[in-house]
């Protein structure tokens, strides 16, 4: 008899080798060329199978995903957990908008590195990964951020060397003294521990420095200039003549990155429609998010799809830059941004809404679209943590006296 | 010459300019029992006029809101907030603000040993009003070894901490307490009745303890029991009839709080209770870290899934707004009379297929949904999805230097 029931178990194990099957999505994944329905089934912490029909009963829970697109968890380049003021916990926000891993732009220097760890990695659902900030306090105002002295390339490299689970590449940020000093060093740190750079500088009036100079000789290719349509830090379009910098496209080519990074300051309507235009997209979004940007402009992630989309970025096009290309911005590619077999079960379920939507960039001006990307479900590591249209549970009233349903 | 600029400054002061002028939406203001299309008029931080048509030639923004309703900012009463993200609390302006809240009352998450701390550090940078309830429990809703220990009870500390801060403290929390006595309880009505304020209970039964005494013997009337929607308090029946000491606890005055949370909502006992009469006092979400994600309990989704259950609008929102301000002693609050802080929510209901999950995952399929679409705080506009207040930029002119 106990074998019986043994075998019976071991029946049932095979059958139900999935734990969770998404079924009838649009998958897109753009790492493996995939735009098309197809079922996705995760086995514990990871993406177990993508294909055309897997069969409901080889899962013990399946979700209805037709209607839905099924995307790589998002990953968001450019967000602010810890040090700065406007600083945002990652969970509070991070998953209900189907970013997955968000990556501290900045927040610690190699001072506050461990307490950063402590206080935010460890407690966070969401991945946090970081750049660290060069200036050894981190981003704590100008008493840190200016102070070159405490630019130390060894000991930001050391820390980097030590800690390459969680940090991805470097950050300089609001420097707003004159002279090279600054990003010399943090690219000197990049140097040193193999790292990019991202670089969120002004190019103040008699700051010694330029955005061509910054771009073509300074920066190095895989570096990262973000607030890319921020006209104050970078004047990415001619002011003469409505244009595309040339130094912005020759960068481009040279391999430098220009991220989105949307904040409360970074993106405007007047500055990316110029660029839109002309082509010049983002090669990674990303949104800045703190405790301002959160409010009126609403900058998470499917938001700023959704605005690149109104300025005409395809859906297809959209998804890569908030998947892969991130991913491979922080060396991190194929580990994240894609839906390969093998890989965490990082998953994002979005609805295309249609209707009237108002997006507001940085100054709080609108833009009308009738096209909103919204995140519905949350796959982490394998475990549905966000559901807003109860696509993984039963009916309340189908549930008997139910207890806490998984 | 100068006597014609101070006349010309002064003019508009008379002409009653308002700042902020919401047009065409239905107002909902049950302290004031209107339920009608009216305008409502900001000056400065307050509520300036509330009626039929006001001119939009005396406004400086008009906002149409036709097609919304117009509330009084929504009151939470149960909410952990902790700007730093510390344990299971959030960030109170972003998850309080965007779903229409402009006041939030921490249930206990700092006691007197820690409460100047919260005040400092999360209420002082808030635009939300956060306002609390003391944890009798001294170093406040910081796990059972002190959660749990008597000598935390410490009536007259709580006391001194509630006069020092009357204008942020409504009242007393005990909560999580689990040895089999009544210790917390006691002195936190102790303390409540020392200083005039009430009591908010969050347990039900327990052992050496239950939850009959606790409503019908030591809780005194306007005091507050939260989660009672929860699997833990014996509301109901074997045969989900409601016992009758709710309902005579309810003659007696207690209040009766939801407090949805990650555990104390569940859709098999509010339904049957809701079918049976037995209607919340306060609508609150006992909003962590953990319940904003699969319950996802905003307010306004908390708000939705009783509409959805047959509540009507305006009985959702008396229980959002005039119901907790008074529950807390603060009638000032959550109303829409003119002089009134500026406090408003503009709230858009929608129909089509939705689907709201309770504490244990039970799903509601619902097809009317609240969504908080604006949210003006202290005359502030500090919310505002769907745009009503921001100008097109089309019609922008040159904000920036590529235009």
């Amino acid at each position: 008899m106990f074998t019986v029931i043994l075998l019976l178990l071991g029946a049932q194990a095979a059958a139900q080798q999935y734990d969770i099957l998404l079924k009838g999505g649009r998958v897109l994944d753009p790492a493996n060329n995939i735009n098309t329905i197809r079922d996705v089934a995760i086995q514990g912490n990871h993406i177990a199978r993508v294909a055309a029909a897997i069969p409901a009963s080889e899962a013990r829970k399946v979700l209805d995903a037709s209607g839905y697109l099924v995307t790589p968890g998002l990953i968001d380049l450019h967000f602010h957990s810890y040090g700065y003021s406007g600083a945002i916990f990652p969970d509070d926000t991070a998953l209900l908008a189907g970013t997955t891993t968000v990556v501290d732009a900045g927040g610690p220097g190699y001072r506050t590195f461990a307490d950063f760890k402590k206080k935010i990695v460890a407690r966070c659902q969401t991945r946090v990964l970081a750049l660290l900030n060069i200036a050894g306090g981190g981003m704590v105002g100008p008493s840190s951020e200016d102070n070159v002295a405490d630019m130390l390339p060894d000991k930001t490299a050391e820390v980097i060397r030590n800690n390459r689970d969680v940090i991805v590449g470097i950050k300089l940020a609001h420097f707003g003294k004159p002279g090279w000093d600054a990003i010399k060093r943090a690219i000197e740190a990049g140097r040193l521990a193999g790292v990019p750079v991202m670089v969120d500088q002004s190019i103040l009036t008699n700051s010694g420095r330029t955005s061509r100079e910054t771009l073509l000789d300074i920066m190095r290719p895989g570096d990262m200039k973000t607030h890319m349509y921020n006209d104050r830090q970078i004047e990415i379009i001619s002011r003469f003549n409505g244009k595309v910098q040339d130094y912005a496209l020759e960068a481009r080519k040279r391999g430098v990155l220009f991220d989105m990074g949307h904040g409360a300051g970074s993106f405007l309507w007047p500055v990316a429609t110029a660029a839109a235009r002309q082509g010049f997209y983002p090669d990674t979004i990303s949104t800045d998010l703190h405790a301002q940007s959160i409010m009126i402009q609403q900058s998470d992630m499917p938001n700023c799809i959704s605005k690149l989309m109104l300025l005409g970025m395809t859906l297809e096009d959209a998804i890569l830059r908030s998947t892969v290309n991130p991913a491979k911005a922080i060396h991190r590619f194929p580990e994240l941004g894609t839906l390969g077999e093998g890989r965490s079960a990082d998953i994002a379920v979005l609805a295309l809404r249609d209707g009237t939507f108002a997006f507001k960039d940085s100054w709080g001006k609108k833009k009308l679209g009738t096209k909103k990307l919204e995140n519905v479900l949350t796959i982490r590591n394998g475990r549905i943590v966000y559901d807003a249209e109860g696509l993984a549970f039963p009916e309340w009233t189908k549930a008997g006296n139910y207890e806490v349903i998984p | 010459m100068r006597s014609l600029l101070l006349l010309l400054a002064a003019f508009p002061a008379h002409a009653q300019i308002y700042d902020i002028l919401l047009k065409n939406g239905h107002v909902i203001d049950p302290a004031n029992h209107r339920n009608e299309r009216l305008d409502v008029a900001i000056v400065g931080h307050t509520i300036a006029r509330v009626g039929k048509d006001l001119p939009p030639e005396k406004a400086r923004t008009v906002v149409d809101v036709s097609g919304y309703y117009v509330t009084p900012g929504l009151i939470d009463i149960h909410t952990h907030f902790d700007a730093e993200g510390a344990w299971l609390n959030l960030n109170p302006d972003h998850n309080a603000l965007p779903n229409g809240v402009t006041t939030a009352v921490d249930a206990g998450s700092s006691g007197a040993d820690t409460f100047e701390n919260f005040r400092r550090l999360v209420i002082a940078h808030s635009r939300t009003r956060v306002l609390a309830f003391l944890n009798i429990v001294a170093g406040g809703m910081y796990g059972p070894e002190i959660e749990n220990d008597p000598k935390q009870m410490n009536v007259e500390k709580a006391v001194a901490m509630v006069n020092k801060h009357r204008d942020l403290i409504v009242g007393i929390k005990t909560a999580h307490y689990q040895p089999p006595d009544w210790i917390a309880v006691d002195n936190a009505v102790k303390a409540a009745s020392l200083t005039g304020t009430v009591v908010m209970v969050d347990f039900g039964q327990k052992p050496g303890r239950t939850y009959q005494d606790l409503i019908l013997k030591h809780m005194r009337p306007g005091d507050i029991h939260t989660h009672f929607y929860g699997r833990v308090t014996p509301q109901l029946d074997d045969q989900k009839k409601i016992q009758p000491y709710m309902w005579e606890a309810r003659k007696r005055g207690i209040l009766f709080d939801v407090g949805h949370g990650s555990g104390s909502f569940w859709f098999r006992i509010a339904v049957p209770m809701i079918q049976q009469g037995f209607l919340p006092d306060t609508i609150s979400t006992d909003i962590h870290k953990s319940s904003i994600m699969l319950p996802h309990a905003t307010m306004i989704n908390v708000m939705s899934k009783f509409l959805n259950i047959g509540m009507t609008l305006e009985q959702v929102i008396e229980r959002s707004t005039v119901n907790p301000a008074k529950a807390i002693h603060r009638t000032d609050l959550g109303t829409l009379s003119e002089g009134a802080g500026a406090d408003v929510a503009v709230i858009a209901l929608e129909n089509g297929n939705f689907a709201f999950l309770d504490s244990g995952h039970g799903k509601l399929t619902a097809t009317e949904r609240l969504r908080a679409a604006l949210t003006i705080r202290n005359g502030r506009i500090v919310w505002d999805e769907d745009g009503l207040a921001a100008t097109d930029v089309s019609r922008a002119g040159p904000y920036s230097n590529f235009r």
